[in-house]
């Protein structure tokens, strides 16, 4: 198992966002998780990565954990290079390895052009495309994706699920978070979070 | 603790820093106008002064002119080093916890946040050092230099700690601005100290041991090792809080239990 989450619950306030969440993923899944905006499915994923801490419940990863959050995170005056090293050192990932692993992504998600470029003179579809390789870095077994592909092309969307199926093949469990789900098929499970339960 | 996290962090805080026109501007151009202003405007005429560190029977023969000098650099360098401390720990926040998440520990930020700081204040007190001098005859420049750098820390971790304890941008400026305009910028004016009421109250206050620090190794020959020496304390102090709220922050507060 991957990814074990049991009996999370959440609340702000009076409201119980989340009322007993409980998953499990094993190696090579993909799920997604849809629900109306509100519905608490940003504050589900901050819980499995521990951004924020659940009122009750537990979370359990075996292996190591990529994220990619809803909104691009990256800082506006560092290149793209720059972000890759930053990364590589916040992942530990030796000072030998990161270069030909950035490389890969660049030429994967089709911005190597842009590596030597300002995150300020980005579009925001090459920013999201940035945001996302660097939740991939590491070569995670356990991938969480937030709303991953808004403000991609078409071009990029086919893409990035060729590379997710990639990352799938070699063992990897990827969860997607989204509100809207176009492609059920892709998916192994879809969850749908309604009132504070998966359903 | 890891070096290489720590060296990183440097290094991209400070490239992402200089690649801010408005820093650059802020460091460089400000000063050089406003000493200048001071410079054209302020009165020649000698008055007597005195210290609130030094014995009450010394006086020092200056002129305006150059006590303004000297007290306006300690201010700038203050408030400069305040506002890019402020400026440090605020930006960018959310990256900065998505680098947390992905395995960066708090502490491994905040150093390299510190260091930046350090030597920012070294390269401010050393400009606005050099540039005083240039308009007045400083008597032991490189204990000025010391002062304007001890400034720089107590503002600079003041700062530190005002952009960890408040999130908003603004409001974080006007509690710099304050306190920098009165404290900084007004009560420590040795020409106002001298006859203030109920000066105590100014003794406690985050400039008082930097300004004495800084105006008594420019104008005289006695030592200020206790003014400098109370500065570090009241700048640890200001860190010491900045590294508490700062790790409150941005700690994961709930990393997942990792069954392998």
């Amino acid at each position: 198992m991957i990814l074990n989450v049991e009996h999370i619950t959440k609340t702000f306030g009076k409201n119980q966002v989340l009322k007993g969440v409980s998953f499990e993923m094993g190696k090579q899944s993909l799920y997604g998780v849809v629900g109306e905006n509100g519905s608490g499915k940003s504050t589900l994923l901050k819980i499995i990565v521990g951004e924020w801490k659940p009122d009750g419940g537990r979370v359990s990863v075996n292996g190591q954990l990529g994220y990619c959050p809803q909104e691009t995170s990256l800082f506006s005056h560092l290149t793209v290079d720059e972000h890759f090293r930053y990364f590589a050192a916040a992942y530990g990932i030796e000072r030998t390895t990161w270069p030909s692993r950035a490389e890969s992504l660049l030429n994967d998600f089709n911005f190597k052009k842009y590596h030597h470029t300002q995150v300020a003179h980005l579009s925001g579809g090459t920013q999201q495309k940035l945001n996302l390789a660097l939740a991939l870095l590491h070569q995670p077994n356990l991938l969480i994706l937030d709303e991953p592909y808004n403000g991609f092309d078409w071009d990029t969307y086919l893409r990035f699920w060729n590379y997710a199926n990639r990352l799938r093949k070699e063992g990897c469990a990827i969860l997607v978070v989204t509100h809207l789900i176009t492609e059920k098929k892709r998916f192994d499970k879809i969850f749908n979070l309604n009132q504070g339960l998966l359903q | 603790m890891s070096p290489r996290k720590i060296t990183t962090g440097l290094v991209m805080i400070i490239k992402t820093l200089f690649r801010r026109r408005i820093i650059l501007v802020a460091l460089l151009v400000i000063p050089i106008v406003f000493l200048t202003v001071v410079e054209l405007t302020a009165p020649t005429r000698y008055i007597p002064f005195r210290l609130a560190s030094l014995d009450i029977h010394v006086f020092i023969h200056k002129s305006l002119k150059h006590i303004a000098l000297v007290f306006f650099a300690v201010t700038f360098s203050g408030f400069l080093t305040s506002l890019l401390a402020l400026f440090l720990i605020q930006i960018e926040n959310d990256v900065n916890r998505r680098l947390v998440i992905c395995g960066y520990h708090p502490f491994e930020l905040l150093i390299s946040n510190l260091l930046a700081l350090i030597l920012l204040i070294m390269a401010i007190a050393i400009y606005i050092g050099f540039l005083v001098s240039w308009f007045v005859p400083v008597k032991h420049f490189f204990m000025f230099l010391v002062g304007l750098m001890l400034i720089g820390f107590v503002y600079g971790c003041y700062g530190l700690s005002i952009g960890s304890l408040i999130k908003g941008k603004l409001e974080g400026v006007l509690f710099i601005v304050l306190l920098a305009n009165i404290d900084a910028g007004w009560l420590q004016n040795p020409m106002y100290y001298a006859e203030a009421h109920n000066n105590i109250i100014i003794r406690y206050l985050p400039a008082y041991f930097p300004s004495q620090s800084a105006v008594i190794a420019a104008f005289t020959d006695y030592s200020a090792i206790h003014a400098r020496f109370y500065s570090i304390l009241y700048g640890s102090a200001f860190l010491i809080l900045a590294l508490l709220v700062f790790y409150n922050k941005m700690k994961i507060k709930n990393r997942p239990d990792h069954v392998r």
